[in-house]
């Protein structure tokens, strides 16, 4: 009975710093998710966008600019990240997986080219979470409240954005290209846009991240891809993915109780290198999931993607 | 209206198995006029269409729509003239998407999308009064993903939606080929119907010879990657089914001493 009065009471103590972590971390899973569900073109832009944010951000405080405009420029870098990558994949027709691959590597040399080391210490510095009105800064209750806000306003825009007339276009290139195109859209353009809109989200989440850790190191990056995807499939699985407000909410539902997981687990007494394993191993039982559940009858239409 | 001219087209060039896809092909039609296109298999009948609509880039060769010359357009702004059903149900709609949401994608066609929103309450009844003339009960499925829809149903959705916007050229390619003959030919009737109401300037690709008869101003056979044969006007009209199918036996038999 102990240990589990102890695991829960360690694990309550957690909560609002986790709540806090994954708030931040829901914009890398918002940067997942739209060209994976939306555009059908799985993107791992994120795994480098991530640290390019954290490190763009962190110069830039380092720098002295006020943390706002450090986040636009570091959104702005990862917007050029995933539109490169897009235009990688529909130039030269190469393979989207191996497109985000080659990009994500190239940018593990950019990011330690842009902080000129490995990590940087920003710790001090102005951030955004001290301009949460009534709170001390610094502390979990402060970055919850500004996180959220962010987030619920980024995902009231994307609500509205996704059932506009252009980004309904948008969707049906995702849906449907040889249609999309048919249909007089722009194909290039859509990806393009919606990929980079990925990078940006991701390249938030790292800008955020580093504010929030006080921080910038390259390697930050490592491992956030699978632990994105958890969350989104937790995510969809909780709130479903049949509806475009469902399939938007599915990523900031999936943060918060993939790291509120995660955080119960190390508090349970998981040492923390097995947490990839156990990650992985999470990511492909949902992603199996459907197959074994129909271990008869026909197989369904594999989902689409784009190659 | 619609004007191909020397339009040539080669697959695999310079190797082993080398197709001449188009070989000069020339044809016109007129606004207003409906064209059938026959033709055996592999005659060019596909590639026409596709290096109409600008999914397949012509080697030399133009083609012109009212009066514009489209040949170096790119699919998505030539769609804004002209519009396609396919042979296959599954190509022409966004299955994930719902059917009013295909129904904004393609009346969209032609215009420029905005960031207002989309669904609205006039447009949503306007596409319930447009899909309840087909009378398949589409109507009341607005919210229903294609996906959930029969091959039929998806085809006169697809039907529906390249009418829509009165386009410049509609192009239909074998659009009745997968369905059962009930549905065949409650798709051929809407056709028809839409295609007389909005007096569109139609081409339609097909293998059955009894559509080639009954309907349309001219026949055109391809062979080979070229016209071979227009019939139109009185010639047209005494046309019959055996008529058609005698021009592919003397090809059969032209081939036969050939080889």
């Amino acid at each position: 009975m102990d240990i589990l009065q102890n695991t829960i009471a360690s694990f309550v103590s957690l909560v609002p710093v986790t709540l806090a972590q994954s708030l931040i971390l829901a914009f890398v899973v918002l940067g997942i998710m739209i060209p994976f569900r939306m555009l059908s073109f799985p993107d791992l832009t994120s795994e480098g966008a991530f640290p390019l944010g954290g490190c763009v951000c962190g110069v830039l405080m380092a720098a002295g600019m006020s943390p706002l405009s450090a986040i636009a420029i570091a959104l702005v870098a990862g917007f050029i990240a995933g539109c490169c990558t897009a235009f990688i994949h529909l130039r030269f027709r190469i393979h989207t997986l191996l497109a985000g691959i080659l990009m994500m590597t190239m940018l593990y040399s950019i990011n330690l080219r842009i902080m000129g080391r490995s990590n940087l210490s920003v710790f001090g510095a102005p951030t955004v979470f001290d301009w949460a009105p009534g709170l001390q800064p610094g502390f979990p209750a402060s970055k919850i409240v500004v996180a959220g806000l962010i987030a619920l306003v980024v995902f009231f825009l994307l609500y509205h954005f996704f059932r506009t007339e252009k980004g309904t276009a948008v969707r049906a290139v995702g849906a449907n290209p040889d249609m999309a195109e048919a249909q007089g859209i722009n194909v290039w353009l859509a990806t393009i846009g919606g990929v980079g809109l990925a990078g940006a989200f991701s390249a938030a989440g790292g800008a955020l991240m580093v504010q929030s850790q006080g921080f910038a190191d390259v390697n930050m990056g490592l491992g956030i891809l699978i632990n994105g995807l958890a969350a989104l499939m937790i995510g969809e699985a909780i709130v479903g993915k049949q509806s475009v407000l469902r399939q938007l909410a599915a990523p900031f539902v999936g943060a918060i109780v993939y790291y509120q997981l995660v955080s119960f687990c190390l508090a349970a007494g998981m040492p923390p290198p097995d947490l990839k394993l156990a990650t992985g191993l999470f990511v492909l039982a949902m992603l199996a999931l459907p197959s074994l559940k129909r271990s008869r009858g026909p197989a369904p239409a594999r989902e689409t993607v784009r190659e | 209206m619609l004007e191909i001219r020397s339009a040539r087209k080669v697959f695999y060039k310079g190797q082993a198995d080398e197709k001449v896809a188009l070989d000069g092909l020339d044809l016109s039609l007129a606004t207003g006029e409906f064209g059938v296109v026959i033709g055996s298999n592999g005659a060019g009948k596909s590639s026409m269409l596709n290096a109409i609509s600008g999914a397949l880039v012509l080697d030399t060769g133009q083609i012109v729509i009212n009066g514009d010359d489209v040949t170096a357009t790119p699919v998505h702004k030539r769609a804004t003239r002209l519009a396609r059903v396919f042979q296959d149900p599954m190509r022409g709609t966004a299955a994930s998407m719902t059917v009013a949401e295909n129904m904004l994608l393609a009346e969209l066609r032609s215009n420029k999308r905005t960031l207002r929103r989309g669904l609205n309450a006039t447009r949503l009844s306007a596409y319930k009064d447009r899909l309840s003339l087909l009378g398949l009960g589409l109507e009341n499925r607005l919210d229903t993903r294609v996906e959930l829809l029969s091959g039929g149903q998806r085809q006169s959705l697809s039907l529906i939606m390249a009418v829509g916007g009165s386009p410049e050229l509609l192009l239909l390619d074998e659009h009745t080929a997968a369905l059962d003959p009930r549905t065949a030919d409650i798709v051929m009737q809407a056709t028809i119907r839409a295609v007389e109401a909005l007096k569109l300037t139609t081409l339609m690709v097909t293998h059955n010879m009894q559509h080639a008869v009954d309907f349309g101003h001219k026949v055109i056979m391809l062979d080979a990657g070229r016209v071979r044969l227009e019939i139109d006007g009185k010639d047209k009209a005494q046309t019959t089914v055996p008529d058609l199918i005698g021009h592919f036996s003397v090809k059969t038999d032209r081939m036969f001493l050939a080889s």
